[in-house]
């Protein structure tokens, strides 16, 4: 297992600049996901990491190596593609195998291997199969299977449950959880799905154009949203946000720090009709979501979502409170203001 | 029609297939006529040369042929015997024919047609560089080694040609008939070979001279002299001063080297509709009247004797040297025999000018051939158990079609809508491919003469299949040619597929810069017709001339006579048709390259796969189920690539480069007309691609199932 570091990495297709710098370190063992809306670089980043691309300027260092000249098969590296890229004229045993083959493993360990990941993965009735003969879970489990028969240094994965359903989803997100345990390999992990994020992180890193804007452990990013950008982001439903101006006029808040130009606040912060009512709201809608729902408010102009677990009727009119504990201050610019919920909770997490 | 006096207007139709000056002298003979016979009025029509004889013996014995037709004299003897023509009475005017023109025109003791023309071979010299054409072969050879220099000669001809060379054979004293007994190898004959063997081994004369060469040569002075016929005369480049001579006289003999004479003929057609209106023109136009007209508007040298009192015509330079050569021709033979001498002896002189054989013991070979080929008539047989054979087959068919039909007959019914779509392209189908396929197929039951099929069940395909007559070491051996056919292509499929597969993939390369442009300058050999590209390859690989020689010349090699030896001569046609057939694979590898998705090549780097192996064991097993349907078709292709093999190497040396179907071909056309041993050849070739295709059906379907 192995420490990863990219370095600075600038990338641009043509015209176009897809990554403006990138600089992250990966620790042995780690999970890291990248998250970041479609488009935001996230494939070309792993692709760079992988070597299938150039960059035009910046290092991957791996075990401390700059390997940023090697070739693709000298990194040992082990990616799982979104679309599983299994070689179709292969049977799963000869997909798992091929890797090793082509670092010439002995056939004896070869056979040794393919069954221990075969049994890991419990693909081992299909061994024998070809790629078409497959459902869409069982050819990722292969796909998974081949990048860890390789024990590379580190696995990367391009969003490689995107293409399955959401029980399956969720199978596969507990199966990947116990792999990394038992392999306690270092994983970097694409995806767009903010639960697969949530639970399998140790660190999130979250992208937007090109730039990385948070690094941080899930409950960090959570609690500790760097910017509007990530705060909007992590988290469904999403952060409310309200302008200043609103949440000062309404006496949502009581005070608020210099320069605040916008308000946050989760679901759960947002307390409907108990204490003291600061402000007048319209139950607009309501998502039943089982054991818990997601209430849409609107006072005036201001649309927000609460979450409780009984929720009022809906044209029922109710006052709501804002936890003060849950409040976040970002300034004109997005960037989150410091402060004492922030000291708060910093002293709450020292031992 | 109804009210017309139709039983007193006659109407003649007469074919030819002449144009320019002779098409427009003949139309005004008929225009001439015509003024004054109103009311036996000939319309001439023009019919391309290509399939003449086959439109006239198609159309003659079902009644739509003409009253008259003109054509050369050679096949009377073919004719008379397949019915197509009728006896031409003799008449009081036909001492006014040249006699060596008439004479040849029976048959028999019959006279079969009337003369319009004669034409033979005789000198051309180029006036610039010798003012007096040489009058013997000696001078002639003193002449030639004093002009003798790089690529120019003193003299250039088709050696390799047995038209040519009859000239020099009758001029040695020997005959191509000996009392109607072909004798190729008289030692009249073998001298007449070792005369030009000797002017060949003197580089006196170019080698693999083609005609388009010649001409070349002559007409930018590097040939001084050259023998050919009229028609030469059109292709002599404008300011070349020339004159036409008589050939020389043989000094060895004495005798004056003696062409081939060609009579071009008016014959009256079996099934005239007028015979009496068409033979009254017939005289009109072979008579003077007609044929001043056709000397001096047509420049044609005619058969009647006196036009050739008109100055006019007698002190034409090139008119009156061939009338002088007329003396010393020897009339083509007529007889159906000589259908089978061409092939066999032409085959001889090559051997020997390439220095394969003597000239005695080629032309000892060649006669036993001809010999033969002679005697080899199969004997007639009963159809009776034949018929019988296919009547049961027929009936076992029908009866099996029809308890297949009545099962889904109801089904059929449903979908009358859809049979009826169906049935246009079914009976086109039908018509325009198995009745063809069952003509053929039944061909190959007779044999065929002179227009006569005789049945001979199952004889062609023994005499083809069993080596009693041609050893399998023999090129004309089936079993020789389908050898040479696997391995032409084994090795064309094999080439195509290496090559387009690597232009592909170097295409495929996205460093590669100006991709698109490459992608079509590579297509552009598939876009060419394949026979111009032939045609082109054939002159690149000429000994003497050829682009091929001259590159390896630039390395030092000696000049390869490529078409000399089996391997070689094998080459070149390899080597053409490869660059036919290259770019249909590499379009073929590029479409079924763009859709292996370009992960797993990535996928395949991370795992550890250098470039090669990828290549080998990724992108080529992946390429495999895409390019077996080509490679099976192509396959199918090149197993009949006939323009190729036909024009490059024309089979030689001896026939050994021809593959089976131009075999057939020489069956057919070329070794007398034997169209049911050509027809047995094209069923055979038939039954083996009906193997082939079972074959690589199971191949693909075991690559589906995979
Ligand atoms: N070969 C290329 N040429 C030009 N532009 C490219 C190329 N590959 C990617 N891009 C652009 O780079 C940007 C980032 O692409 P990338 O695939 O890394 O996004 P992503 O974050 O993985 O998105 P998604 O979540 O949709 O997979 C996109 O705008 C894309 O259009
Ligand atoms: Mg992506």
């Amino acid at each position: 297992m192995a420490t990863l570091s990219v370095q600075s990495v600038k990338k641009s297709h043509g015209a176009a600049t897809i990554l403006k710098g990138i600089s992250l370190d990966i620790a042995d063992g780690e999970f890291l996901v990248l998250v970041g809306p479609s488009g935001c670089g996230k494939s070309t980043l792993l692709r760079c990491i992988a070597g299938l691309e150039e960059l035009d300027s910046g290092a991957i260092v791996i075990d401390g190596a700059n390997v940023t000249q090697s070739e693709p098969r000298d990194r040992d590296l082990a990616m799982v593609f979104q679309s599983y890229a299994l070689y179709p004229h292969l049977t799963v045993r000869e997909n798992l195998a091929f890797g090793l083959k082509m670092r010439k493993t002995p056939p004896s360990e070869i056979v040794t291997r393919v069954a221990e990941a075969a049994r890991m993965l419990e693909i081992e009735p299909l061994l024998d199969r070809l790629p078409k003969n497959l459902s869409g879970g069982q050819r990722q489990r292969v796909a998974m299977g081949r990048a860890v028969v390789r024990r590379p240094k580190a696995f990367l994965f391009d969003e490689p449950l995107s293409n399955l359903d959401a029980s399956l989803r969720g199978q596969m997100r507990i199966e990947l959880m116990r792999l990394h345990r038992q392999l306690s390999a270092t994983m970097i992990y694409v995806t767009h799905d903010q639960v697969e994020a949530m639970t399998l992180a140790t660190r999130i890193a979250v992208m937007k154009a090109g730039e990385l804007q948070q690094v941080g452990t899930p409950d960090e990013l959570y609690q500790h949203p760097a910017n509007q950008f990530v705060a909007k982001f992590i988290g469904t439903p999403e952060m409310n946000l309200i302008p200043a101006d609103d949440a000062r006029k309404l006496a949502l808040v009581h005070s608020l720090p210099d320069g605040t130009a916008q308000v946050g606040v989760r679901a759960e912060d947002v307390h409907v009709g108990h204490g003291v009512g600061a402000a007048d709201a319209m139950v607009e809608v309501v998502e039943h979501l089982g054991w818990e729902a997601l209430v849409h408010l609107r006072i005036g102009a201001l649309a927000l979502v609460a979450r409780m677990k009984d929720p009022p009727a809906v044209g029922a009119r109710t006052s709501i409170t804002l936890d003060a504990a849950g409040l976040h201050f970002f300034d004109g610019t997005g960037a989150r203001i410091f402060s004492s919920n922030d000291r708060a909770s910093a002293q709450r997490a020292r031992p | 029609m109804l009210f017309a006096p139709a039983i007193l207007a006659a109407h003649v139709v007469l074919w030819h297939a002449y144009r320019g000056e002779e098409e427009r002298a003949l139309e005004h003979v008929v225009k001439t006529w015509n003024q004054t016979h109103p009311d036996e009025t000939v319309d001439a029509v023009a019919v391309p040369y290509d399939a003449y004889s086959q439109k006239l013996s198609a159309a003659i014995p079902r009644g739509n042929g003409p009253d008259l037709f003109i054509a050369a004299h050679e096949r009377i003897g073919d004719w008379r015997a397949s019915g197509l023509i009728q006896q031409v009475p003799e008449s009081a005017d036909d001492d006014g024919y040249l006699p060596e023109t008439f004479t040849p025109l029976h048959d028999g003791g019959k006279l079969f047609a009337l003369p319009l023309a004669f034409k033979s071979l005789a000198l051309f010299y180029r006036r610039d560089q010798l003012a007096q054409p040489p009058d013997t072969t000696d001078e002639l050879i003193a002449f030639a080694r004093q002009k003798r220099g790089a690529g120019k000669y003193g003299f250039a001809y088709e050696t390799a040609d047995f038209f040519y060379h009859a000239a020099w054979l009758h001029g040695f004293g020997g005959k191509i008939f000996d009392d109607g007994i072909p004798r190729l190898d008289s030692p009249e004959a073998i001298r007449s070979v070792e005369f030009v063997l000797a002017l060949d081994r003197e580089h006196l004369v170019p080698g693999d001279a083609t005609h388009v060469l010649i001409a070349q040569l002559f007409n930018e002075g590097n040939a001084a002299m050259t023998i050919a016929g009229p028609w030469f005369t059109g292709e002599i480049a404008p300011g070349v001063d020339f004159g036409v001579a008589r050939l020389p006289i043989v000094s060895e003999t004495g005798k004056r080297a003696a062409p081939l004479l060609s009579i071009e003929s008016v014959f009256l057609a079996a099934r005239a509709a007028s015979s009496q209106a068409a033979l009254r023109f017939a005289h009109f136009l072979t008579g003077a009247d007609g044929a001043r007209i056709r000397a001096i508007e047509g420049r044609q040298t005619v058969a009647a004797r006196a036009v050739w009192d008109d100055p006019r015509v007698k002190d034409d330079p090139i008119l009156g040297a061939f009338y002088r050569q007329l003396p010393d021709t020897i009339a083509t033979p007529s007889v159906p025999a000589m259908a089978l001498i061409w092939e066999p002896v032409q085959n001889a002189l090559r051997k020997v000018l390439r220095g394969a054989a003597t000239p005695a013991a080629a032309l000892h070979d060649a006669q036993a051939r001809i010999m033969a080929s002679i005697h080899l008539l199969p004997t007639p047989v009963s159809p009776l158990p034949y018929a019988i054979a296919l009547g049961v087959f027929c009936l076992v068919a029908l009866i099996y079609l029809s308890r297949r039909a009545a099962s889904r007959l109801g089904q059929a019914r449903k979908q009358r809508a859809a049979y009826a779509y169906l049935a246009p392209a079914a009976i086109s189908m039908a018509i325009l491919v198995f009745v063809p396929f069952a003509v053929g197929a039944s061909m190959s039951l007779y044999h065929h003469q002179a227009g006569r099929f005789t049945f001979i069940g199952l004889q062609n395909f023994i005499s083809i299949l069993s080596l009693r007559e041609i050893p399998i070491t023999d090129p004309l051996s089936f079993y020789f040619t389908l050898g040479v056919t696997i391995l032409w292509t084994v090795a064309n499929v094999t080439l195509h597929v290496i090559l387009g597969v690597s232009l592909a993939l170097l295409l495929r390369n996205p460093l590669l810069k100006l991709r698109g442009v490459y992608r079509v300058l590579l297509i552009i050999p598939w876009a060419v017709p394949n026979y111009i590209t032939a045609l082109i390859w054939k002159g690149m690989f000429h000994r003497q001339f050829g682009a091929i020689n001259g590159l390896l010349s630039l390395f030092g090699i000696a000049p390869v006579s490529w078409f000399s030896h089996f391997a070689t001569s094998f080459a070149a046609n390899l080597a053409t048709n490869v660059w036919l057939g290259f770019p249909f694979m590499m379009v073929v590898t590029l479409g079924a390259l763009s859709r292996i998705p370009k992960e797993l090549e990535e996928a395949a780097a991370l795992d550890g796969a250098s470039a090669w192996e990828r290549l080998r064991h990724i992108i080529l097993p992946l390429l495999r189920p895409a390019l077996l349907p080509s490679v099976i078709l192509g396959a199918v292709w090149t197993f009949n690539m006939f323009n190729i093999v036909f024009l490059v190497s024309g089979g030689e040396p001896d026939g050994a480069t021809d593959i089976l179907v131009s075999q057939a071909y020489r069956w057919a056309f070329v070794r007398g007309s034997r169209y049911g041993y050509a027809a047995a050849y094209a069923v055979l070739i038939f039954l083996v691609l009906v193997i082939w295709s079972a074959l690589a059906r199971r191949l693909s379907d075991k690559e589906a199932e995979a």
